[in-house]
């Protein structure tokens, strides 16, 4: 069973899933039945140093750039609509690979075009991100967009961090109102 | 006080105003200063359970069928102006009334006979969507609908629905160019 993560609270991945190798994070949403421009949510990971900055935009794991250098994030394609069942996005990352100077990964999910299109999370319906382990499909834990997340465009879904030679996982739950930008740049990415 | 919505943002009506029991859904618009036929707008509300669909046609309440089979849901009335002063048009939903069955009460407004008249959602102005607590007479939310939805002439205003054992309150404003016909449609209603 999930472990529900409240904002804030965080779980130790190597004693909640021991031996987990390979983590997905997994993003959906439902095609939109209203009139308008299509929902397309999007979602992207940060290779983080200790200083909380990507080392370069290669640290930068998003639909225009798929892979990290060492392969061990990789986001699986772009969905455009949230058309089709279960995750519309995914992005695997497999822990052992990540190099050791990465101290976080911070996953985040953004909505493409959110102003110029008006929309926000909470006129999406049933959007969520959530992590499974990609080994027996177990939920580490889940955000409910449209809930939680009700105005904003962009939101920092969690964290996957190292500490004290533990993977652990955060719920961040935060957003940005502007978007995919002020987020990158947040990360040291030059947007 | 009453709490303003954006569009896409939610408040629960369980925390904001507990023991709430009956609950009035006032829509309100300006009437039409300009020469023309009348802006009639028409509120609507279709009970819908998790697929997102009603069970049948008598899950929709509009100036036509104005109360549910079961009583939770009941429209006061047409008005075809938007003349006066307050709410032009509501439905009274006894919360604790409504069939576990049902999810969500999704509240639409549509202009009738927006095609012949040619008119939209662009055209009127002043309208909202409001929840008031009828046993106190306060307003608990309010929705204005600033945005230009120009092209829609069915709009779901917003949705009351079921949220683990709370009742909430979204405001969403999205609608259909295909008027009561494409709203009525995507929420299961046959439509002839």
């Amino acid at each position: 069973m999930a472990i529900s993560l409240q904002k804030g609270g965080n779980i130790s991945l190597s004693k909640s899933a021991p031996g987990m190798k390979k983590m997905i994070v997994g993003l959906g949403w439902d095609v939109r039945s209203t009139d308008g421009d299509g929902f397309d949510l999007d979602a992207s990971a940060f290779l983080l140093n200790n200083t909380g900055k990507v080392q370069n935009d290669a640290g930068f794991i998003f639909y225009n750039q798929a892979k990290s250098a060492d392969g061990s994030v990789q986001h699986t394609g772009d969905n455009r609509t949230g058309d089709g069942e279960g995750d519309d996005e995914s992005i695997v990352i497999e822990l052992d690979k990540v190099p050791a100077e990465i101290e976080k990964i911070s996953v985040c999910v953004t909505i493409h075009e959110a102003e110029a299109r008006r929309q926000n999370f909470g006129m999406v319906s049933s959007a969520y991100v959530r992590c499974v382990n990609a080994e027996g499909n177990a939920e580490v834990a889940r955000f409910d967009l449209s809930e939680d997340a009700s105005v904003e465009t962009a939101m920092i879904f969690g964290e996957i961090y190292r500490h004290n030679g533990e993977w652990k996982f955060k719920a961040i739950g935060q957003g940005f109102a502007g978007g995919l930008g002020p987020l990158a740049k947040n990360f040291g990415v030059n947007v | 006080m009453a709490i303003s919505l954006q569009k896409g943002g939610n408040i629960s009506l369980s925390k904001t105003t507990p023991n709430l029991k009956n609950v009035l859904i006032g829509l309100g618009w300006d009437a039409r200063s300009t020469s023309g036929d009348d802006f009639d707008l028409d509120a609507s509300v279709f009970m819908v359970g998790s697929n997102g669909k009603v069970r049948s046609d008598s899950d929709f309440v509009f100036y036509n069928q104005l109360r549910s089979t079961c009583g939770s849901v009941e429209h006061t009335g047409d008005n075809r102006t938007g003349d006066g002063d307050g709410d032009d048009e509501s439905v009274k939903v006894a919360l604790d009334k409504v069939p576990s069955a049902i999810e969500r009460l999704v509240v639409a407004v549509t202009i009738h006979d927006a095609q012949s008249r040619n008119q939209n959602f662009g055209m009127v102005r002043g309208a909202y969507i409001r929840l008031v607590n009828i046993d106190t007479n306060d307003e608990i939310v309010r929705f204005d609908l600033t945005e230009d939805a120009s092209v829609e002439t069915a709009m779901i205003f917003g949705e009351v629905y079921r949220y683990n054992t709370e009742w909430k309150f979204r405001a969403v404003g999205q609608g259909y160019a295909g008027g009561l016909h494409a709203l009525a449609t995507a929420h299961g209603i046959n439509v002839q």
